[in-house]
């Protein structure tokens, strides 16, 4: 078999895809997974809540456990640069707005850096 | 073509779909339900999937070790693989060529497959551990080094091969040995691939072996830790189904790789002439 057929094999090619696929993979994990989770918390009319307290839960086999805490600026935006998980929970509390809905945030990798487009909104006061 | 043979090749093809469609049906749904959320028991159930996503594969990698399962597989599955084509390889040429008690052999390989591996199991198990391969991956191959139906594709393409071309090779020096390695396995490239699969299909779904043997839950291959994540994350049908997909595609991968060779391998001797 020349080196020609041998190297142009699906047996060769297939394998050999994989690997370079998943080196490639490695690296972009490699260089993504600093475990910074970042966002902002608002109140019902969209203006940010500073002093909020964000908490961040880990998911488990059956349960999500707290991992984190850390309180929001004066902007509104918290940061959190442990997350070890690839898929976590996040709630914030604030005195007077009550808590918000949790939400649900699935990595593609564990700590993977990750940037929450859509802020932690309070609900309205009832 | 006459109009009769068209539309009987027509039903034909069409019946070939319809029978595709019913095996393939199966497969769709793990890979439906491995990338919804669904339940299963969901009724009436949806023939698409709905808010598809690939996170439940992402659960999988990280709830339990699977890379180490994954590796673990790979290294008994390569062990089994090179084991086979070796031992196979050996003792196929030896029942190629004439000597006392051949037949006796074959009468014995062949009824030795009717006996069912649950029901040698518990020597395979004091043999192994006598020489203490427990816990071990070449423990875990150990029972699927060699297989007596791999053993038989290998007679029937060595077979297939011309006696003369086996002679001239001795002529010219060549030892028993090198006659298997130089002339008669490149010659059959379908017989090592069918070997290939079979083994590798073999030892990566085994369950029951390496239930047996194994002590720690590092040494663990792929069908075991698919039965614990089963028993944690019984109500979590993605996740499980994800798992499943993800145990079968190697298999799935290196017979599509090899399924031109395979096919060749089995029919092989099937025909004389």
């Amino acid at each position: 078999m020349s080196l020609r057929s041998w190297a142009t094999s699906r047996l060769v090619i297939v394998p050999g895809g994989m690997v370079i696929v998943t080196l490639v993979w490695l690296a972009y994990v490699g260089a993504h997974n600093h475990g910074i989770v970042e966002g902002h918390v608002v109140d019902a009319a969209g203006q940010p809540v500073a002093g909020a307290s964000v908490q961040l839960f880990e998911r488990g086999f059956v349960t999500h456990q707290e991992r984190g805490r850390t309180t929001s600026d004066a902007q509104g935006a918290f940061r959190f640069i442990d997350n070890r998980s690839h898929s976590i929970q996040l709630e914030a509390e604030a005195p007077g707005l009550g808590r918000t809905e949790r939400r649900i945030l699935r990595l593609w990798f564990a700590a993977q850096d990750a940037k929450i487009a859509e802020p932690l909104r309070f609900a309205a006061p009832k | 073509m006459t109009r009769n043979a068209q539309s009987l090749l027509g039903l034909r093809h069409l019946t070939l779909i319809l029978i595709s469609f019913v095996m393939l049906v199966p497969f769709y749904w793990v890979i439906k339900t491995a990338v919804t959320d669904e339940n299963i028991y969901a009724y009436p159930p949806s023939l698409f999937p709905r808010d598809a996503h690939l996170f439940n594969f992402v659960d999988v990698w990280y709830l339990i070790p699977f890379p180490r399962y994954l590796a673990n597989s790979m290294f008994v599955s390569t062990i089994a693989v090179i084991g086979n084509v070796l031992f196979n390889a050996m003792a196929g040429y030896a029942l190629t060529r004439q000597f006392t008690g051949r037949r006796t052999v074959l009468a014995l390989f062949l009824s030795c497959m009717l006996i069912p591996f649950q029901a040698t199991i518990i020597p395979a198990y004091l043999i192994t551990a006598k020489m203490g391969l427990l816990n071990t991956y070449l423990g875990l191959a150990f029972p699927m080094l060699s297989t007596i139906v791999c053993i038989f594709v290998f007679k029937a393409a060595f077979e297939a091969v011309p006696k003369s071309l086996i002679d001239a090779a001795r002529i010219d020096g060549l030892t028993e040995w090198r006659i298997i390695v130089r002339v008669l396995l490149p010659l059959s490239k379908p017989a090592i691939a069918t070997n290939v699969i079979l083994t590798f299909i073999w030892s990566w779904n085994n369950f029951l072996w390496p239930l047996l043997i194994t002590r720690d839950p590092n040494m663990q291959t792929l069908p075991l830790g698919l039965a614990r994540f089963l028993s944690y994350m019984e109500d979590t049908t993605g996740a499980l189904y994800a798992f499943a997909v993800m145990v079968l595609a190697p298999s799935i991968l290196v017979f599509l790789m090899a399924q031109k060779e395979f096919i060749r391998g089995l029919t092989s001797g099937a025909t004389k002439g």
